[in-house]
């Protein structure tokens, strides 16, 4: 199988690459990417063609495309592998507003391919683990859950609005949104947030809490801050903590850890636990190779971006927005 | 020798009694409290008489100087207002009252007749909340976008069940996250809105959480969660500021820790009172500032008035949680709108 990668502007491209290259019987076939540096260089580290047009790297005999560009080009790329008769995994946030997401998700059922959203969170080992305790129904009825998902300003495209369509909002709801819609089958039905900018000094919004209603009657808090600061001894956080009628279980995504002390470095916790991106992408590659839909569809990337969409509503309202 | 009359023998009562106990120049002279046989555990050796009623201590004892109210949320007005009759000072559990009403009826009726209230809002009062508190006001970590505190473990067993009546313990966010609420006025000053989602309307048995967002004046977003869902007691707190962040979770904090067989480990049951080794704990440290004021006349580092404020912060939450929407408290602080 041929995969080819559009664009190395988010830095999750490089991992995603590393692991088609692991991969047996999978061929990163091309490199697409305007940006000519950064797609010569990634195109030399991971040894294949570079294409400085996408259109190029589409019209080849590749099968799918990992789309890893800046989210307001999301929407262009993945209507062009589709209509390219193209499989796609994009990156998360899906697009930057719903127009385009229901198109993207539109244009890959008539082209026939699949559309997979980039949740990796989905095969991080912990948060499977609680899955599984979950559809046991250890917790009983789920009544809440207080989730979190800090980072560090990523600078660059991300804080311009341009080219991200938001920030902390968008970047970091989505993960842990998917996460609860995975978990409990719920969908929002209500999002209330308190957004703020605080720790880019750009015009963005860097730091909010929002609070969701569910179908089943539960609510949630999100923490979606990019929060951690320079010294902080990791990037950021996932976690997730669940309050049932039974009793409580607590995810943290991350926690597999060693603490480093270096007097060159600070504090620095260095993860052990599997890798999450792996499991994305075989995932992907096993769902082209079985003609099933991947674990995280187009659909669950909408729903997830739907519920940032409905909070920056919110806080401009400052009122609780419903969901369809 | 600051002469201590002491209303009620449960779990605060007793932590505070351990207090007085502890201090010098300070003289529990009394506990009230129906249940003879708990009252006198507390009394061990020590010169303390035991009480049915208020009135009948205050009328056996020669001196009292302070009157300590460790009763149920919903019995404190009563007692409140006898001891302001007596003209005797009152140092109060927190929360002040069930009711907004209440309490300021209460902090009225004790200016009125000249007493000194206290209330009990002991959090100020733990040397790592006190230390924290120092840090942000000398801006060590720059300006804080986001706050998150929790507070909370087992459901608490209080005299026949009080805690599970929200109409008299008004369940966490009235009893629990008060603490929080006043802890983060403290620092941040007033609030401007509040939303609030929770398991009270549930009425689910011996179970409550409560996840409140506020927003202060200042901008700082604050998201405080309270819990009795939990098997552990436990605080934890976190500021984010733009030059640094401050930590700080008391499951991580094991100075001394004793692990025992099974077989060997008593369960013990009541309401968690947390505690790190140390000379004096919070409430001493605490209820020693309440009797320095008293007799320097000096003002206290948690007034009634950031007693009834914090209030407001737990009834506005309420508020939300019912109506679904934020309510936001008034510029002036006071009002509900």
């Amino acid at each position: 199988m041929k995969i080819g990668i559009i664009s190395f502007a988010h830095m999750h491209a490089n991992s995603y690459a590393s692991v088609l290259k692991a991969m047996e019987g999978v061929t990163l076939a091309g490199i697409a990417d305007d940006n000519e540096e950064r797609g010569k260089q990634a195109s030399q580290l991971f040894d294949t063609a570079y294409f400085k047009n996408y259109q190029d790297l589409l019209q080849t005999d590749i099968d799918a495309v990992i789309v890893t560009s800046e989210n307001s080009f999301h929407h262009q790329h993945v209507v062009a592998a589709a209509k390219a008769g193209k499989h796609v995994l994009c990156e998360k946030p899906l697009a930057t507003n719903l127009a385009d997401m229901e198109e993207m998700i539109t244009v890959c059922e008539e082209n026939q391919v699949l559309l997979g959203t980039a949740f990796p969170v989905r095969f991080n080992t912990p948060i499977q683990q609680a899955k599984e305790m979950i559809d046991q129904g250890v917790l009983g009825e789920i009544l809440a859950i207080k989730g979190t998902n800090r980072g560090t300003n990523p600078g660059g495209w991300f804080i311009d609005k341009a080219k991200s369509g938001g920030g902390a909002v968008l970047d970091h709801t989505v993960h842990v949104v998917d996460i609860i819609r995975w978990f409990t089958g719920a969908e929002v039905n209500e999002v209330y947030a308190e957004i703020g900018s605080v720790y880019t000094n750009q015009p963005i919004d860097d730091c909010g809490i929002i609070t969701m209603e569910f179908t089943n009657g539960m609510f949630a808090t999100l923490d979606c801050s990019w929060s951690r600061n320079r010294s902080y001894p990791t990037w950021g956080d996932v976690t997730l903590e669940i309050i049932g009628t039974n009793g409580t279980l607590k995810v943290d995504a991350f926690s597999q850890k060693i603490d480093l002390y270096s007097d060159s470095d600070g504090v620095q916790w260095i993860g052990w636990g599997d890798d999450m991106d792996a499991g994305l992408i075989e995932d992907f590659v096993n769902s082209i190779r079985e003609g099933r839909a991947p674990l995280a569809t187009g659909h669950s990337g909408m729903k997830a971006v739907e519920v940032a969409l409905a909070a920056y509503q919110s806080h401009e309202k400052k009122t609780p927005v419903k969901l369809k | 020798m600051q002469e201590i009359l002491l209303i009620g023998a449960g779990t605060m009562g007793m932590e505070h009694a351990a207090s007085y106990y502890s201090m010098e120049d300070v003289h529990l002279a009394g506990i009230v409290d129906l249940r003879k046989e708990q009252a006198e555990q507390i009394i061990g050796q020590h010169d303390t008489k035991l009480f049915q009623t208020l009135d009948e201590a205050v009328n056996t004892l020669e001196h009292i100087d302070v009157i300590d109210i460790c009763v149920p949320t919903y019995l404190h007005k009563e007692y409140v207002m006898k001891a302001a009759d007596y003209g005797i000072h009152v140092i109060c559990e927190k929360p002040l009252a069930y009711t907004l009403e209440d309490a300021r009826e209460m902090i009225d009726y004790c200016e009125a007749k000249q007493v000194k209230l206290f209330v009990g809002h002991v959090v100020r009062f733990f040397p790592q909340y006190a230390k924290v508190h120092e840090l942000i006001a000398n801006e060590t970590i720059g300006e804080i976008g986001v706050v998150r505190t929790r507070r909370g473990g087992e459901f608490p067993a209080g005299w026949s069940d009080w805690y599970a009546d929200h109409t008299k313990s008004g369940g966490v966010i009235l009893d629990l996250m008060i603490h929080d609420f006043d802890y983060l006025r403290w620092n941040f000053g007033e609030v401007d809105r509040v939303f609030a989602k929770g398991l009270a309307e549930r009425n689910i048995e011996h179970l409550d959480y409560a996840l409140v967002t506020l927003v202060f004046q200042s901008g700082v977003i604050a998201h405080v969660e309270g819990t009795w869902a939990h098997q552990t007691f436990s605080t934890q707190f976190e500021f984010a500021g733009k030059t640094g962040i401050i930590e700080y979770d008391s499951l991580k904090e094991e100075p001394v820790l004793l692990s025992m067989k099974q077989s060997k480990a008593k369960s013990s049951g009541g309401v968690a009172v947390p505690q790190s080794p140390l000379k004096k704990t919070p409430y001493t440290i605490e209820l020693e500032h309440f009797l320095t004021c008293l007799k320097t006349n000096a003002t206290p580092i948690v007034s009634a008035e950031d007693a009834y404020k914090a209030m407001e912060i737990s009834v506005a939450a309420l508020q939300s949680l019912k109506t679904g929407l934020p309510v936001s408290l008034g510029r002036e602080g006071g009002v509900l709108l």
